[in-house]
């Protein structure tokens, strides 16, 4: 057996074993979310649009993420909303970076790693970084709409006639209370999975000019910076779709 | 009353809305020209001259163009700052390791004194877009946290700090005791991050214990899985930038990864917990422990996905590249995104102790009489 198999299994034990049939669901959605990144991949490899085939890929991943978590159909589907609404958003902001930044494709740190392989193959990189970036937004802010989505659907169901400005404050609070760890699961994730990077930059003497002009540090802050923006955004635009589901569903049945 | 109050915010919003676009404005202007504080030649092109066209083809039929490019410009920064150059420079249409540059642009440069003054590009200077975004996301928290967002800022800024000096550390050390390092890193981390984020109090303690307690277990058990599996399938010679031992990189770069989602979660129950205790002094124990295992259902799977998007995601250019070049699905699945999957399956058994442990904690730590 392979060694991430075995890690799956032990995975899906534990999972099984806290949440039950919930435990199942959510290691399915990651199961699942891995097969639609893959088949994103080979689409792209066969030379469909980069960014469309992201963002259609994007809006199916975030639904099977927020729809097969345990949140109530209330919460999931302002959450939902919320999350295609601040996709579009953090979209108008990465493209326009991407190509300011030129970050698309590989460094000179990558150059061993490229050896023997054809870089010509006639997709713009620059495209492929816009989609990176994109995709690794998703997870954060499905996070983050379920989380506040889930906390304003609990006061709505106990205080059925709460005023939309009442509801904006308490989604402030509940966002408040969240986002200082939520920033810490993304920049850990950052630190984790560019440590290698770090320890090259430190061993070769980079400058602090040349670690923030250098194109694949670049590329990865960028990730890392938009998603956290995307999970600020969240806490207004995820209490907004509430307040105007709140409106309907009041002007819908008066007491 | 009301109505006064929402053109009060509207207003608000507007001044909001103006300062943070001039912040943002400001920002990238001064980081547009900076162009002194760089030691390197910096060059901003005026005008450029396209060039021959080609079209080439590799081995395995990817068609690509090769475009030709004089830039003329005048040099910014140094020495020989006005003078004015040319520079030849070649890019193709993927853009894979070179740049297509444009008009307005500024590049550093390599220049050549002999047998006249000459230059070749190396690269786009690109700080004034991080720039702009850092400050974006800055005002961000601001205008939306108010004086939160001063300590979500503090908190990053002391950790980056923090994983700074471990890495020089490690350096200082030839990466010999990586594992060892970072583990220490990580308690330092977690009591940095939990005391601003908490306060120094019980819930706090309580949820150090369990964030520590859970990353140990997990790394445990994935050294326990490698022994057993003989480590089938994990590539270390596929990781990225490896200049040490590559194993023990790999486990500290996920025991990094991890620990902010394993505090993030473990926060969350134990907050909530502590409230449920207080509200209803009677529970018991093992009632306790429940509800915090509803808790954690709830918020384990979102959270793996956090990173699991953010391992997978960096892995999609280089996948792209095996697989356009001729490699199987397997072969480009192994060399790139197995050790990426592995991460987020590791990360996966975390968040998943996490709930287990903070529930239990919680449950035989927490009174009800405590503020």
């Amino acid at each position: 057996m392979g060694a991430i198999t075995a890690l799956g299994i032990v995975l899906l034990a534990l999972m099984v074993l806290v949440g039950g049939k919930q435990g199942i669901t959510s290691f399915l959605s990651m199961v699942v979310n891995f097969g639609i990144l893959f088949f994103s991949i080979v689409l792209i490899a066969f030379h469909l649009p980069p960014i469309i085939v992201t963002v259609v890929a994007s809006v199916v991943l975030l639904s099977i993420t927020i729809f097969w978590s345990s949140a109530s159909d209330n919460a999931s589907i302002t959450a939902f909303q919320a999350s295609c609404v601040i996709l579009v958003l953090l979209i108008a902001i990465i493209i326009p970076i991407e190509y300011w930044a030129q970050v698309g494709g590989f460094g000179l740190e990558d150059s061993e790693e490229l050896e023997g392989l054809s870089i010509y193959v006639g997709i713009d990189f620059t495209k492929i970084a816009i989609a990176t970036a994109i995709l690794s937004s998703l997870g954060a802010i499905a996070e983050a709409a379920i989380a506040i989505a889930s906390g304003l659907d609990e006061i709505v169901t106990q205080h059925r006639q709460i005023t939309g400005d009442a509801l904006f404050a308490d989604g402030v609070f509940i966002g408040k209370q969240i986002i200082g760890t939520a920033v810490n699961t993304l920049f850990f994730g950052f630190f984790g999975s560019a440590l290698a990077l770090f320890i090259w930059f430190y061993g070769l003497n980079y400058s602090l000019g040349e670690i923030i002009n250098d194109k694949i540090f670049a590329a990865e802050l960028i990730a890392i910076v938009v998603s956290l923006i995307g999970v600020v955004l969240t806490i207004p635009i995820t209490t907004w779709m509430m307040s105007f589901r709140l409106k309907r569903l009041q002007a819908k049945k008066p007491k | 009353m009301g109505e006064m109050n929402s053109k009060l915010t509207s207003k608000m919003t507007w001044l909001q809305v103006i300062g943070v676009v001039l912040f943002c404005f400001l920002t990238t202007v001064v980081f547009m020209h900076n162009d002194a504080l760089y030691t390197q030649p910096i060059f901003q092109v005026s005008r450029v001259q396209a060039g021959k066209k080609s079209k080439m083809t590799d081995e395995f039929q990817n068609v690509d163009h090769y475009h030709q490019q004089t830039l003329y410009g005048e040099i910014t920064n140094g020495r020989y700052a006005g003078k004015h150059l040319a520079i030849n420079n070649a890019y193709s249409d993927s853009h894979a390791m070179d740049h297509h540059y444009l008009k307005g642009q500024k590049l550093f440069i390599t220049l050549h004194t002999k047998p006249h003054l000459h230059a070749t590009v190396k690269d786009l200077k690109r700080d004034a877009p991080i720039a702009f975004l850092f400050a974006l996301a800055i005002s961000l928290l601001f205008v939306i946290l108010k004086w939160k967002g001063v300590t979500v800022i503090a908190s990053i800024l002391v950790n980056t700090m923090l994983f700074w000096i471990a890495i020089m550390i490690d350096h200082n050390n030839d990466g010999a005791a990586v594992i060892m390092i970072f583990s220490v890193l990580a308690v330092i981390f977690c009591f940095v991050t939990l005391l601003l984020v908490m306060g120094w109090s019980k819930k706090m303690l309580v949820t150090l214990s369990a964030v520590l307690a859970a990353t140990a277990l997990t790394i445990l058990i994935t050294l326990t899985v490698f022994a057993l599996t003989h480590e089938k399938g994990i590539y270390y010679e596929s990781m990225q930038y490896v200049t040490q031992l590559p194993k023990p990189l790999f486990i500290a770069e996920v025991l990094i990864g991890v620990l902010g989602a394993v505090m993030d979660e473990a926060t969350d129950i134990v907050a909530s917990l502590a409230t449920l205790k207080a509200e209803r002094p009677e529970l018991s124990k093992m009632q306790v422990f429940t509800s915090g295992r509803q808790i954690g259902k709830s918020i384990m799977g979102p959270l793996i996905n956090v990173l699991f998007f953010i391992f997978m995601a960096e892995t999609l250019p280089m996948t792209l590249l095996y697989l356009k070049n001729g490699n199987s699905w397997q072969y480009s699945f192994s060399m790139n995104m197995s050790l990426g999957m592995t991460s987020s399956l590791i990360s996966g058994i975390g968040i998943v102790l996490t709930v287990i442990l903070s529930s239990l904690f919680a449950g035989l730590w927490i009174k009800g009489d405590e503020r």
